[in-house]
């Protein structure tokens, strides 16, 4: 198989390296005396799969500390699949280069909405049914966990299991339990799984619709079965297990430097946040772990460049000590620090000074909104003071380019808010003018706003991709020398809408957009909105249904039974706040906002970087 | 201090681009703990540089780098230490300490060797290396920066040689590299064919070496 790739396959496809494994820290396990054999499976380029930390994990923590064995794959580039599907080529491990057939758990990682159709193309390229069920006791279980897998249904019909919340905490348990539970059938089985907490297995409920199309119920077949499926949360992310010997790619992937998770969590509280809803709460490393991992990891990879990975990473308490002492111990060899993302502040400008070896470039800001009202409104608790100080204080230290993030079509915007938007790039442009000593450039690039599952939005309508392009084309007749604007496909939007707050009933979507040939549809190259609007014309469900419409609060919704520990009444406290403008500060610096997660689960939001100046903001 | 060293990439990593095998050194050198120096500025770099490019899909048995190190070390420490973290198939041959004003790899290479395994009877690869050498002209299509353009080949192919190799045979060719004239393997490989070579017979192809020719003879780059 090996030879064949090297000799007949490889040289005939673009950046070949993708396919051949073998990097250094790679893990190779004896197959044979590996208890359950599971592949990782991205449905992304391996550029982009190797850059996510939560296979990064993952991958050390089956392989190093328990007798599992967990291999790669990732989905192939469009012309590595069309020769893989002429010449006959199963898809691989990249371990052991054999077909994910072989293995008794093929698991997913779920990051992105749109990847479904990558998912059904890998099943396909592996020989596996991509109808879960139409596979047999010979097949694979095929899992999915990661974000996106907070609402489960509409990928149902390809899964035979989910994962959610923490993987690190469910994988070993749920492997244990595929091998204890390996003789029976395949049904049988499932429902031995559906006792790991954690795990959804959907072919073990039944459900039902209204004549409106909305969910009238979801029950479980047996009584051995949970109503409610509950996240998995790490207790202690400081003592949790983390990777001192990654992979070392060699070709330049995404994110190409060692990654410290300094925190997992956020509590801002952004009322638009999937990620702040769902893995609250905030639990922070020490500054001696992080420390230690940054050691370990540079030592292991010889790379030049350590990240600082979190949602929010500026609101670490230790991240003031943690960025100095990482500069004192390994700057000198020329290994830099990177702050992938900075809040809205002075603080962090200073902070972003001291690390910033290179070129100051360009600074990424997200103020999300361009009227106080809104910023109000989403709870994005950031002051246009602050906002500009922080922009001044960026010029005057010499960067030349600020790039910000905002969103349109945001719940209750109106004209006012676009004009917002356009008065603060060039308020922005001016104090630029001002501070700089030469020209800057200022971008700003506008997402669309798609409401999630799991956040007090779960039940605001989503513009239309009309009422997008009219806000679009809106904003591009506002034209300033050095101001740039660009926009998120609408498009592209609306289906990650549909797909996000979707039920079971989507499953035929994704099957048809797949077989009318979707694939990649996170890729603008690839994108082709024709095959998806072909595919909801198929099924004679109506977008409008899932995207347009006002949901009530009686409404039970698909989500529902997965117990993220944020209450529904917590999520409706919050949108009711939003329609008023006010505001909810963060639990860390005020008293508990009763979101429910700690109680829940009995934990508690664990802060150990152990300064208080981080908590400013 | 300036190190000139020959390293060799295997089969196993002949996908890897120049700017990868550029990374994997550079890291190596990290994780063995080299002391090498530092480029000035706001973003410093390991005063590494890499020689001539090896095509994407090729080994090489002789490829070339020099390292600026600000302490000194003795080249053979360095050999080991970093064979000692280098992945499989990558390997440090040997190394020397170089004049500090020696001219650049990129300027001092003007030769390399490329070697064709071929499913071919001896005679026929004996024939076509006649041809080859026989010719006042051979043009192909130019791979480079001029593509498409009719380019001939004939200046800058100084040798051939045939060899056994396993149970095959191996053309070995000599051909220009950087200045003045640089052939490309991806040229020549459009050359064999058009002298006979089906596309099937050629097995594997591998850069044997790299050199500095100077009235017709052959130096290595740590000789001169």
């Amino acid at each position: 198989m090996q030879d064949r790739l090297f000799r007949d396959i490889l040289p005939r496809v673009s950046k070949p390296i993708r396919y051949t494994g073998n990097e250094l820290n790679v893990i190779k396990k004896n197959w044979e005396s590996s208890r359950v054999k599971m592949v990782f499976a991205f449905p992304d380029v391996y550029e982009v799969g190797m850059s996510h930390i939560g296979g990064r994990i993952l991958y050390g923590l089956i392989n190093e500390t328990t007798d599992h064995l967990l291999e790669r794959s990732f989905a192939p580039w469009p012309d590595m699949e069309k020769l893989m599907r002429e010449e006959g080529i199963p898809l691989y491990a990249l371990e052991s280069y054999r077909p994910l057939a072989d293995f008794e758990v093929v698991g997913f990682s779920l990051q992105y909405e749109l990847s479904a159709t990558n998912i059904l193309n890998m099943l396909d390229l592996a020989g596996i049914p991509v109808f879960s069920r139409e596979r047999t006791d010979e097949d694979p279980l095929v899992l999915a966990g990661g974000p996106v897998a907070f609402n489960p249904e509409p990928f149902c019909d390809f899964f035979d299991m989910f994962m959610i919340g923490d993987g690190e905490e469910a994988l070993p348990e749920l492997l244990d339990e595929v091998e204890r539970v390996r003789k029976l059938p395949r049904q049988e089985k499932l429902r031995q799984l559906a006792k790991v907490e954690g795990i959804y297995v959907p072919s073990l409920y039944k459900v039902a619709y209204d004549d409106d199309g909305s969910l009238a119920s979801m029950e479980p077949l047996y009584p051995d079965v949970p109503r409610r499926v509950r996240k998995r949360i790490v207790a202690n992310l400081d003592e949790a297990y983390y990777p001192d010997n990654p992979i070392l790619p060699y070709m330049t992937v995404v994110h190409d430097r060692a990654v410290l998770e300094v925190m997992r969590g956020c509590q801002r509280g952004c009322r638009f946040c999937h990620a702040g809803m769902v893995y609250r709460p905030v639990r922070e490393k020490s500054v001696e772990t992080l420390q230690r991992q940054a050691r370990a990891q540079l030592e292991n990879t010889g790379y030049e460049e350590v990240s600082l990975a979190s949602l929010s990473t500026l609101d670490y308490t230790g991240v003031d000590q943690l960025v100095k002492g990482l500069i004192e111990e390994h700057g000198s060899k020329g290994v830099g620090v990177a702050l992938p993302s900075l809040r809205v502040d002075a603080f962090s400008i200073d902070l972003a000074n001291e690390v910033q070896k290179v070129r100051k470039t360009t600074l990424t800001l997200a103020p999300e909104a361009g009227t106080q009202r809104l910023r109000d409104v989403i709870n994005k608790n950031v002051t246009q003071e602050q906002l500009y100080d922080a922009v001044k204080a960026a010029f005057q230290s010499g960067w030349r380019a600020v790039k910000l993030y905002f969103m349109i079509g945001l719940p209750t915007e109106t004209q006012e808010d676009l004009d917002g938007i356009l008065q603060l790039l060039e308020e922005v442009k001016r104090i630029g003018n001002q501070y700089s000593r030469r020209s800057v450039e200022i971008r700003s690039s506008m997402a669309c706003f798609v409401p999630k599952a799991h956040t007090p939005f779960q039940w605001q309508p989503q513009n239309s991709i009309e009422e997008l392009q009219e806000k679009i084309s809106y904003m591009t007749r506002f034209r300033r020398k050095g101001i740039k604007l660009s926009f998120h496909d609408s498009r592209v939007s609306f289906l990650e809408g549909i797909i996000a707050r979707g039920d079971r009933r989507l499953g035929q979507v994704i099957y048809n957009a797949w077989k009318n040939g979707a694939i990649f549809d996170g890729w603008s190259e690839y994108f082709h909105f024709e095959h998806w609007q072909k595919a909801l014309e198929e099924s004679g469900l109506d977008p409008a249904f899932y995207v347009s419409r006002n949901r009530s609060y009686d409404e039970l919704l698909p989500w529902d039974f997965i117990d993220s520990g944020v209450t529904k009444a917590y999520l409706r406290h919050e949108n009711d706040k939003a329609q008023r403008g006010e505001t909810t500060m963060d639990c860390r610096q005020e008293d508990c906002t009763g979101c429910g997660v700690c109680p829940s689960f009995e934990v508690e939001i664990d802060l150990r970087g152990g300064s208080e100046r981080a908590h400013q903001s | 201090m300036r190190i000139r060293a020959e390293y060799s990439i295997g089969p196993e990593l002949r996908f890897l681009s120049n700017l990868d095998t550029m990374h994997m050194m550079e890291r190596a050198l990290r994780r063995a703990k080299i002391p090498f120096a530092l480029s000035e500025g706001f973003n410093p770099h390991i005063r590494l540089s890499m020689g001539t490019v090896l095509p994407v899909g090729l080994w090489g048995k002789k490829e070339y780098f020099d390292l600026e190190l600000q302490q000194p070390m003795p080249p053979g420490e360095l050999c080991e230490a970093l064979n000692k973290v280098l992945p499989a198939g990558a390997h440090i041959v040997q190394a020397r300490e170089i004049e500090r004003n020696a001219p650049s790899l990129m300027k001092a290479v003007n030769c390399a060797a490329y070697g064709f395994i071929l499913q071919m009877s001896q005679e026929e690869i004996s024939r076509i290396c006649q041809n080859i050498l026989n010719a006042e002209k051979l043009l192909i299509s130019s791979w480079g920066k001029k593509k498409g353009v009719d380019k001939d080949l004939r200046k800058g192919i100084y040798n051939i040689d045939i060899q056994p190799y396993e149970e095959f045979f191996c053309l070995m060719i000599w051909v220009g590299a950087g200045e003045p004239l640089n052939i490309r393997y991806d040229e020549i490989v459009d050359l064999l064919q058009q002298q006979g070579v089906p596309p099937q017979a050629i097995l594997d192809v591998f850069r044997e070496g790299n050199y500095i020719r100077i009235d017709e003879e052959l130096y290595s780059p740590l000789e001169r």
